[in-house]
Order: C-alpha cells, then sequence, then structure tokens
C-alpha cells in the first residue's frame, strides 16, 4: 500500500497553478517587450549585482511612466544569478523559456556568462555583460554578446603600464582561484615582461575560504621582491593583505579597486597607505554620469560610485533605444541595430527620452553613457573605457593617473 | 514555457538519477553518503574530457563516467572501509570538496575556474531547439528507466536482502557467512557509476561547467529528495526528486503572487522553503512521502 502525505491531485493542481500565474499576469499586459535581467544579488558578486538589477528597474519604471517603446509597455523580470553559473544557467532558462524573454542584462561573473551563453545562443536572445574574461570574444560565436566591461587584457596593461613607468621592473604576482584572477594574472605577465618587467617566484592561486595565507604569503615574499600584484576581492585581499603587512613587508602592493573598498580601509585603517590599484571607472564629473547618479538618487562627489550600476543603466538604455531604432524587438534587427546606435554616427544622446526625440526628428543616434562612451568592436567588446590608477594616502585614494585604455 | 519544463524535467531527470544511486547506498545499504556532488563532477569531467580533450564519441564517454565515477567510489569506500555514520559522512564530505579543489586547481586538465566548453552532443546536430530539448529529455529518461529497473531487481535480490540486514545490523549477515565489506564496497561502486553517469548526461547538456556547479547544494537536493519520496523506496524518489526541483523551481514564480518579494529574497526563500519541508518531511513523514514496502520472500516450494 503507498502512503501520501497529501493528494496527488492536489499537489498536481497547485503545482499547475503556481507555474501558470504568469501566464494570467502576461494576458492582462497587452503584449509588452519582455526583458530579463540576471544579476548576482548574493554570493561573490553581491556587491555589485543589486546596483546593477535597481538601475534597470529606474529606468524601466521611468521609459513605461513616459509611454514605453514603440507604444509597448516594458516587463523587466528580475533574477538573481547567486554569482553561480548553475544556479544562473537555471534562472536563465526559467527568463529564455518561462518569461520568454527577448535579451538578458546585467550577467557579470565571467563563469556565469559563459555558462549561459550556449542557451543564449540556442534561443537567439541577446546578452549584455560586464564579464572581463578574455575567453569571452572567442565565445560569442553569433554576435549576440555585447559586453560593457574592458576585458582582462586591457586591466592588465594598464596596471602593468603604471608599474614599469614607476620603476618596478620585478614583481611577484598572486590572486584568488578564479576565472578572473587567473586570466588577469596570465595577462599582466605578458604585459609587464614586454614593457621589460621579470615576474619573480610562480604565480599561485589561493582558495578564498581560508582563514589564513601565512604560507601563500610566505611565498610570495620569497626572495623579498620590489613589488607585489593581488587582483582579490574585498574579503580574501583584507586577509591576505593582513599576513602581508604582519609579515613586515616593505615593498609595493597593486591590486584591483574593488579589494580596497571602505570595508577593506576600515579594516587595516592607516596600514592601507601606499598600496596603489587601478579600475575601469565610469567617467567621474561628465555631465551623463553625474545625471546617472542623480537618477539613482545619490550626490555627485567627484568619487566613483555605482561602478557597475552605471554599467547596468548604459544596458538598459541601449537596448531601449536599439528598438526603438530598429522599430522591431526582433532579436536579429535589433542584434543588428546595437552597434549602429552605440557607435553612431548620429545625434549624442544619454537617456532614453534624449534618444526617443531624435528618432522622432528622423535622426540617427549615437548613445553616449554613464559608464564610458559605450562604442563596440565587432566581437561584441567594448572599444575603450577609461582606466583610473589610485595610491591611498592617509586613508583615501588619490588619483594617479587616468589613461584610456583600449579592450 | 513548453522548453522551461522540459528543461525542469530533464534536471530532475538529473537528480532522479543521483538520488536513485544514493538510495542504493543508503537507503538499502545505510552507508552515509555526502560525496554525492564529488562523484557527480568526476562523472561529469570525465566525460567532457573524454570527448573534448580525446575526441571519443558520447557513447564511449558515458561509459567512461561511469567506470571513473565506480572506481573512485570503490577508492573511497575502500579507505573508509571501517568507518560508518557520522565518520563516514565526514569523510565523503571531505572527499566531495577534495574533488572541487583539483577540478578547480589543475588546470592543465580542466581548465579550473574558466570552466570547460563542452560541444559534443549526444544527439544528432541539425535538430530544432524543440526536438533537441525534447530528444535529450527523453534520452535522460531512457538512462532512468534503466537505472530504475536494474535497481529494483537488487532490491529484490538477494543482494538486496543482505544490503538491507546490513543497514539494520552488520552483525547478522555477517554471522551468516556474508562478506559484508565486498557488499559495501559493490553498493558504493554501483552508487558511484550511476553517479558518474548522470554527471556525463549533465555535462552534455549544460555545455559548460566549472567547479562551481558542483557544490554542496547538489548533493543536498539529492538527500532532500531521498528522505522526502522515501529512502529505501525507488518508487518514492521519482515523486521526490521531482517535488524537490519543482520546489527549487516553482518558488521563482513566488514573485509573481506575492508582491513586495524581489529575485533576492525569493533566492533566500527558496533555501529556507526546502529547510522546512525537510524539517517537516523528518518530523511528520520520516518513512518519506512513499515509504518503503516491506518484501515478503516465499520460499521455493513452502505453503502460502
Amino acid at each position: 500500500m503507498t502512503h501520501l502525505i497529501f493528494p496527488r491531485r492536489t499537489a498536481l493542481t497547485t503545482g499547475t497553478a503556481l507555474i501558470a500565474t504568469p501566464h494570467i499576469v502576461r494576458a492582462q499586459a497587452n503584449d509588452p517587450i519582455r526583458i530579463g535581467s540576471l544579476t548576482p544579488n548574493t554570493g561573490g558578486g553581491a556587491q555589485s549585482g543589486p546596483e546593477i538589477a535597481e538601475a534597470h528597474r529606474r529606468v524601466v519604471e521611468l521609459v513605461n511612466s513616459q509611454g514605453g517603446i514603440l507604444g509597448r509597455r516594458i516587463l523587466l523580470t528580475q533574477e538573481n544569478d547567486e554569482t553561480n553559473p548553475e544556479a544562473g544557467v537555471r534562472a536563465a532558462r526559467k527568463l529564455i523559456d518561462a518569461d520568454r524573454v527577448m535579451a538578458l542584462l546585467g550577467l557579470w561573473a565571467s563563469s556565469v556568462t559563459l555558462g549561459v551563453l550556449p542557451l543564449v545562443e540556442a534561443a537567439n536572445v541577446l546578452l549584455f555583460s560586464t564579464s572581463s574574461s578574455d575567453d569571452i570574444p572567442a565565445a560569442n560565436k553569433r554576435g549576440l554578446l555585447f559586453n560593457f566591461q574592458p576585458l582582462n587584457a586591457a586591466w592588465a596593461v594598464a596596471i602593468a603600464r603604471l608599474a614599469v613607468r614607476r620603476n618596478y621592473r620585478e614583481i611577484a604576482l598572486a590572486g584568488p582561484n578564479n576565472d578572473f584572477a587567473t586570466t588577469l594574472v596570465a595577462s599582466f605577465r605578458r604585459s609587464f615582461e614586454e614593457a621589460g618587467g621579470r615576474v619573480v617566484n610562480e604565480p599561485f592561486f589561493y582558495n578564498t575560504t581560508q582563514p589564513s595565507f601565512r604560507a601563500e604569503v610566505d611565498r610570495l615574499l620569497r626572495g623579498n621582491p620590489p613589488a607585489v600584484f593581488i587582483p582579490g576581492y574585498v574579503a580574501d585581499f583584507t586577509a591576505v593583505y593582513r599576513d602581508i603587512y604582519r609579515a613586515g613587508y616593505r615593498g609595493r602592493v597593486f591590486t584591483i579597486s574593488f579589494a580596497v573598498g571602505p570595508q577593506f580601509k576600515t579594516a587595516v585603517g592607516a596600514a592601507a597607505d601606499g598600496i596603489m590599484h587601478g579600475f575601469p571607472v565610469p567617467p567621474v564629473g561628465s555631465p551623463a554620469y553625474d545625471a546617472f547618479l542623480r537618477f539613482m538618487g545619490r550626490t555627485p562627489n567627484g568619487e566613483v560610485q555605482l561602478p557597475f550600476g552605471s554599467a547596468g543603466y548604459d544596458q538598459i538604455n541601449l537596448l531601449l533605444l536599439a528598438i526603438a531604432a530598429a522599430n522591431s524587438t526582433d532579436v536579429d534587427a535589433v542584434k543588428a541595430m546595437i552597434p549602429r546606435v552605440a557607435n553612431g554616427p548620429g545625434e549624442r544622446v544619454t537617456t532614453v527620452a534624449e534618444g526617443l526625440a531624435a528618432l522622432r526628428a528622423g535622426k540617427t543616434l549615437n548613445y553616449d553613457g554613464a559608464s564610458s562612451s559605450v562604442e563596440f568592436k565587432p566581437d561584441g567588446s567594448l572599444l575603450a573605457r577609461d582606466f583610473e590608477l589610485y595610491e591611498i594616502r592617509d586613508g583615501r585614494d588619490v588619483s594617479v593617473e587616468r589613461i584610456t585604455s583600449a579592450s | 514555457m513548453t522548453f522551461y519544463l522540459i528543461a525542469i524535467a530533464t534536471s530532475a531527470g538529473f537528480y532522479l538519477l543521483l538520488a536513485l544511486a544514493l538510495n542504493l547506498q543508503w537507503g538499502l545499504t545505510g552507508l552515509v553518503n555526502f560525496g554525492v556532488a564529488g562523484l557527480y563532477a568526476l562523472g561529469a569531467y570525465a566525460s567532457a574530457l573524454a570527448t573534448e580533450r580525446l575526441g571519443l564519441p558520447f557513447l564511449l564517454a558515458l561509459p567512461m563516467a561511469a567506470l571513473v565515477g565506480a572506481l573512485a567510489a570503490l577508492m573511497l569506500a575502500a579507505l573508509s572501509a571501517r568507518l560508518s555514520g557520522d565518520y563516514l559522512a565526514i569523510v565523503t564530505l571531505g572527499f566531495a570538496e577534495l574533488i572541487r579543489l583539483i577540478a578547480m586547481n589543475e588546470d592543465w586538465l580542466t581548465r579550473g575556474p574558466r570552466g570547460l566548453a563542452i560541444a559534443t552532443r549526444p544527439l544528432p546536430e541539425g535538430l530544432t531547439r524543440e526536438a533537441a530539448a525534447i530528444g535529450y529529455l527523453l534520452l535522460v529518461l531512457a538512462v532512468v528507466a534503466i537505472a530504475f529497473w536494474a535497481l529494483e531487481r537488487i532490491r529484490r535480490a538477494p543482494m538486496g536482502r543482505v544490503l538491507r540486514a546490513i543497514r539494520e545490523d552488520a552483525l547478522v549477515p555477517a554471522t551468516l557467512g556474508r562478506d559484508v565489506q565486498a557488499f559495501r564496497l559493490r553498493a558504493f561502486a554501483i552508487g558511484g557509476a550511476l553517479m558518474g553517469v548522470a554527471g556525463s548526461l549533465y555535462a552534455h547538456w549544460v555545455l559548460s561547467i566549472t567547479p562551481d556547479h558542483f557544490q554542496t547544494p547538489v548533493t543536498i537536493i539529492t538527500w532532500m529528495a531521498v528522505v522526502i519520496g522515501g529512502a529505501g523506496n525507488n518508487r518514492g524518489l521519482v515523486l521526490g526528486a521531482f517535488l524537490v526541483v519543482g520546489i527549487v523551481e516553482g518558488t521563482r514564480f513566488l514573485g509573481g503572487v506575492l508582491p513586495g518579494l524581489d529575485a533576492e529574497r525569493l533566492s533566500a526563500l527558496r533555501i529556507v522553503l526546502i529547510g522546512v519541508l525537510l524539517i517537516l518531511a523528518i518530523r511528520f513523514r520520516p518513512q518519506g512521502l512513499i515509504a518503503e514496502q516491506p518484501l515478503r520472500h516465499t520460499p521455493p516450494g513452502a505453503q502460502p
């Protein structure tokens, strides 16, 4: 005899009703334009995901209140990828197949972007990311992916150049064992050696969950190299830096700006002074960036705020303008229109409203964004983005130099 | 929507294979295996490397994944031969983490955190997206059916009786002259082979694997499916696997029903719901939704 905890029929009905509900919502919406936003709201990307999601949401609310695009409402469905490719792919399937979105915006971790890519290609859906893995352009076979972040190779060139220019000819390398750091370290090594530097000790990759990094740091500092470069995230970098400081290291430490945010500075205090770090930054002080900050309820203060939110803002703006310019939600038509709206030639616009006005006046567009001028190469990667290099002095980031690096 | 339901059913199929394997090891034999994710990962990587690096066809990669899974499970069982209960649980959990770390750090083989892209697909090229999705589901269901049939045979066979006896009290079959350790190894190896097969099918379905795909939640969902479905009963697992995967995926749609739930809260709520369900199941239905049925054995020639 089999015993069920509740009748099979109840289970089936409840389950079906649960799954069928979005259909009911949909039927009332009068054929909206469906867009998905897939961001890392928890896990390793939790610092960046929510601001991307918020930028998407605010733009869609604004555009809907102004009458939508092509006379249609925008239906934005948001999911959390948990900064994990397994969860991210499942969420992407739901967005593509259940919500029938035409584009996925906001992907952040390279592992998630690369994991979702085969799915997007099978279903012919657009994908906008801020992922910097050097593997992405080659994987973007059908040109459906547009990346709003320069590739690791570009970050590496910028920081390697900074180090060599300051006469650091020898450097030791380490980083967390993830896609971002491993490809970044490899690119850095190449650029640094091309510029005449030499990498000492074998680069190595640590596991971020370790409580202490003494053994790793001893290995990193063997032979007392004049400089080290550690492209980590804030939690692991704080732990690694603590052990570097304890070891009494006097050389220069280079890293990525997101490793030394406010959380890091509070944790290590005055010991942070002297660290040099760099990051692709929005054009701080530009009218488009300031307008974006005010739109998000922030006050422009001359510093980098919402570095990934600004890219999220550009993603949704660009997509909506490309749909309007293509006068269609057909993915192939929009895909062909994206580089034309992003790169021009046309009237320079920075918001959806400006763009729609220019289109009504019969002009072509050139979208200029909050995160960069948003110009794409044919492989879907960004043509160039500002890169800012800082030194921490008295607990504050002081800009050392800014370069526009080709990605 | 159809595609989505097919995808959910396909992924429930992977978990059902894992659950069937775990049921043989734990439900039937009482061996606590928290290393499900590790064996799953081994199968996935073995199959992916066989097709992508060695250029073998999928039909050869699949048995290779089974072999690797079986050998790894044998090794794991042999190493932890004298352990049981909590101690075995910790060793197996450590094993899964070990496999994940090896996949993470041996870049030359697995490409580490950058992930392994898989181009080989088990189905013929040129199918429409719909045909490919349904075809893969049918492939998974066929493998599930074969596994189900084989495991039911084992359960009813003399071997199944010995395994159950080991679960209840290993001393009894030992007293009756059975080699308890050999049976334990066999249960572990068969389960490991099946987990390897599940990994292979999964890898060629997602087409891109990283060590992050094989973290502890895989093990937890498998355990949930067995506990909720009914340990020791293969039929219960079918219900358990589909129910658990249904909850993991179905909670996404709560956002459309309950206002004020964003994606972030929903993904947290999903874990809470599963936890609550597990507690409720263990409190009110410790034997699972479909309890194990006692097998009545009638010796040949005996009067009923």
